[in-house]
């Protein structure tokens, strides 16, 4: 009788994709030639926090800076293969990275608030964008108050910045990517620079706002990614002929990578039996 | 757990010549704001601001000389702040530093700091006074001269202030949708602020006491007038008081003290100007 | 802090509370069936014991899952610790259920032979049902004093089986009536083991609550005839 029921009940705990929002084809990310990450295809889902995991050097920070063009930065750094954004090609001819940054932010591993007050470090993203005067205060207040910070400032808005602590700065500058009202929020390695009160603060925040939006995180923090994320994708070093090239080894719903996972090199990554 | 006596010896004689380095250089500057001022405090004295030059020592004064420097300070900022930091601007933030080009140009601004400042007088005669742009010899000659001279320790000093904007301020800006010429404008040239400004405050400082190129591009000695434009003939306190020091009179050098005095007043009164701006825009951090 | 986390532990108790409820309302349907001789309620009890096993799968997952993706520690971790072997408890309690469910039928359709012996069955029934009920008022308010009070309870339910042994033997010379006594003192074990398993799931909430883990009564002591 159990077995009966077992197939079911199991089925019904597997996560249903919604509408994939970024779809990656066979991207591969060159050094100076030298490939860094290759072969990566999956895709990520709206309204779900996807989460790379993988030991240093397997390049899901350098992955990550492709979904939004952060690797065009680096001056020696060349993409190949397709990131489409709903269906777009964000390495198209014709494509603008300021446009796409202004729709998929991004949190970086060291909070870095400008050196301005909270107020203006908010307004920033909607005045480069040419919002309203009049329309700041309210966009300000909104942004803070998705980012669980609104309460702990709202009387010290004209203050500086520096003047929060670690986390505090760091839901500023969540606030501030959320300023500009963007579709997905991509965060490499948010909390790594964080105490433990402050990291759950910032999980707690994300799983809020994944309702809304769509998020990656990169996380060196197996237990995070547990946590917080829907689904996983574990990236690993291959030793190519001699290089060092990262590659996507498993992508599955979270719960069966830390549970069942299929690969036996993401079994021997999440037991903790290697780097 | 003390130190061993050697250590604190060695550490004992280390500090000690420090010290004495610190004690001899201000000394030696405290000797010569005493001796200036003994000498020249007698002379100072409204007349002596207010007339101009005389054959008589009792009738002398500095006000063309000190007009004149003020001109000149005031074209040389207007000029070399904008295009100083713009150029700094350009080397850092868009120029892609592979390229050969941009190389010569690095080391180049470099060397320019060095020159002798009576090789841009000469540069100052043959192009600026006479040749392409045949302005002659007047205050806005004089100061495109200076202007060239203290140019490349401005570009200097604002490189470094710019270089100094953490990467992390640029990356947060651009991952906002932020252009590149936003993030420099709004973001790294604001934090530059402070850095500039001191390079400007060492620009002003080295062009103030500049005599040789000025005399070159021909700056008279003896002029009875202020220049009431940029295109009047004109002369600043060092040629003063360089001029001043040559006559036989000891009256004479004495005014001559007196003009220092003058000049490092107007020296002081500038830096006051630019270290109140590098702190106003210090406290907004 | 921890929003979801603290959501989904506090899901997976409930998960468990609910199976008990659902063990619960098996018991009184048992003891209805048993007095009333419904073959259909019986069979419905059959039928519905799949209910509980999928409660069984269902919290199995969720702890599985639980101790994988959120690492729980300290109190936390002996409650996600204890949950499997109670729910498996629980799983058990229905399956006795199911047991004397399909022992009813065997009865028979006559009248029972033992107005007395069937009494004395509904009484253990009834009491096996408060005692499922204990327990999960001890788990529910994490209360190791309720829960070591199951065993002078339980006490009572062993003192009734011993009873509708002894009644059994009484029950009369014929093949017809042996037959049917045999088959309630296979019910009335029944009732003892739901009693049993009552008893072990308190023994888990006193686990839950002091961190130590203690047998409140042990089975290998000696087994004492009824008197008489």
């Amino acid at each position: 009788m159990l077995t009966q029921v077992a197939p079911r009940v199991v089925e019904e705990r597997q996560t249903r994709p919604s509408a994939p929002v970024f779809a990656l084809e066979g991207v591969q990310v060159l050094y100076a030639g030298v490939p860094a990450v290759a072969g990566v295809s999956f895709e990520l889902y709206e309204n779900e926090i996807t989460a790379f995991i993988g030991p240093s050097g397997c390049g899901k920070s350098t992955l990550i800076r492709c979904l939004n063009r952060m690797n065009d930065l680096i001056a020696s750094a060349s993409v190949t293969g397709r990131v489409l954004y709903r269906g777009v090609d964000l390495y198209g001819d014709d494509v603008d990275p300021v446009q796409v940054r202004k729709r998929i932010g991004m949190v970086f591993q060291k909070p870095n608030p400008f050196p301005k007050s909270i107020y203006d470090n908010v307004a920033f993203g909607p005045r480069v964008l040419g919002a309203a005067k009049d329309s700041l205060d309210e966009i300000v207040e909104r942004s803070l108050v998705k980012a669980a910070l609104w309460d702990e400032v709202k009387d010290r808005l004209r203050s500086n910045a520096f003047g929060m602590s670690g986390g505090q700065q760091q839901r500023l500058c969540i606030a501030r990517a959320l300023a500009i009202e963007p579709d997905v929020i991509l965060m490499d390695e948010p909390a790594s620079a964080l105490d433990p009160i402050s990291t759950a603060a910032i999980e707690d925040l994300m799983l809020e706002l994944v309702e809304d939006y769509s998020i990656v995180i990169v996380t060196h923090n197996m237990q995070q990614a547990a946590r917080v994320s829907n689904r996983t994708a574990f990236f690993d070093v291959d030793l190519d002929g001699g290089r060092r090239v990262g590659r996507l080894v498993e992508y599955a719903p979270t719960e069966t990578i830390f549970t069942n996972p299929s690969d036996q090199r993401t079994r021997e990554y999440v037991t903790g039996k290697f780097g | 757990m003390r130190a061993p006596r050697t250590d604190r010896f060695r550490a004992g004689i280390f500090h000690g010549l420090l010290l004495s380095c610190i004690v001899i250089s201000a000394a030696m500057l405290v000797t010569l704001l005493l001796d200036i001022t003994l000498d020249g405090a007698g002379s100072l004295s409204f007349d002596f601001l207010t007339n101009s030059s005389s054959f008589k020592p009792e009738l002398a004064g500095i006000w063309p000389a000190l007009m004149g420097t003020l001109w000149l300070m005031a074209i040389v900022t207007l000029f070399v702040v904008p295009v100083g930091v713009a150029a700094a601007v350009h080397l850092e933030e868009y120029a892609d530093p592979t390229r050969w080009w941009n190389r010569v140009v690095e080391v180049n601004i470099q060397n320019l700091a060095a020159v002798p400042s009576i090789v841009y007088g000469i540069l100052g005669l043959a192009f600026i006074v006479r040749g392409p742009l045949s302005l002659g010899p007047v205050v806005l000659a004089g100061a495109l001269t200076l202007g060239l001279l203290v140019l490349p320790v401005v570009i200097i000093a604002a490189r470094e202030a710019i270089r100094a904007v953490p990467p992390s301020i640029r990356e947060a800006s651009l991952a906002l949708g932020a252009t590149q010429w936003q993030t420099i404008y709004k973001q790294v040239l604001p934090a530059a602020i402070p850095g500039i400004a001191t390079g400007v405050i060492l620009a002003l400082s080295r062009a103030i006491g500049e005599t040789a190129p000025l005399i070159v591009i021909g700056a008279a000695s003896f002029v009875a007038f202020a220049p009431s434009s940029p295109n009047d003939v004109f002369t600043a306190v060092p040629i003063q008081m360089f001029e001043w020091i040559s006559r036989p009179q000891e009256e004479f050098h004495q005014l001559a003290a007196a003009g220092i005095l003058v000049l490092m007043a107007v020296l002081l009164a500038m830096n006051s100007v630019a270290i109140w701006l590098r702190n106003r825009y210090e406290r907004k951090w | 802090m921890r929003e979801r986390y603290q959501q989904e532990l506090a899901a997976l108790e409930q998960a468990v509370l609910g199976g008990i409820d659902m063990v619960v309302g098996q018991v009184d349907r048992v003891v209805e069936a048993l007095v009333h001789q419904d073959v259909e309620l019986a069979s419905f009890v059959i039928a519905d014991d799949d209910r509980i096993d999928g409660r069984y799968l269902e919290v199995h997952q969720g702890i599985l899952s639980m101790l994988a993706l959120q690492a729980p520690v300290a109190e936390d971790l002996r409650l996600v610790a204890a949950l499997l072997p109670i729910v498996k408890h629980v799983e058990r309690m229905g399956d006795q259920c199911v047991n004397i469910a399909k022992l009813l039928p065997l009865s028979g359709r006559e009248a029972p032979r033992s107005d007395e012996l069937v009494e004395t069955l509904v009484r253990m029934g009834q009491f096996a049902r408060s005692e499922v009920v204990q327990c999960r008022a001890a788990l529910a308010s994490r209360d190791a004093a309720l829960a070591e009070d199951l065993v002078a309870r339980d006490r009572e339910v062993n003192r009734l089986q011993r009873e509708v042994f002894r009644l059994a033997l009484e029950a009369g010379e014929d093949y017809e009536t042996r037959e049917w006594a045999m088959h309630m003192t296979l019910v009335a074990r029944m009732f003892e083991r739901i009693g049993d398993n009552a008893v072990d799931v308190g023994e888990q909430v006193a686990f839950i609550v002091t961190g130590l883990f203690r047998e409140f009564s042990d089975s290998s002591a000696p087994y004492s005839p009824s008197p008489g």
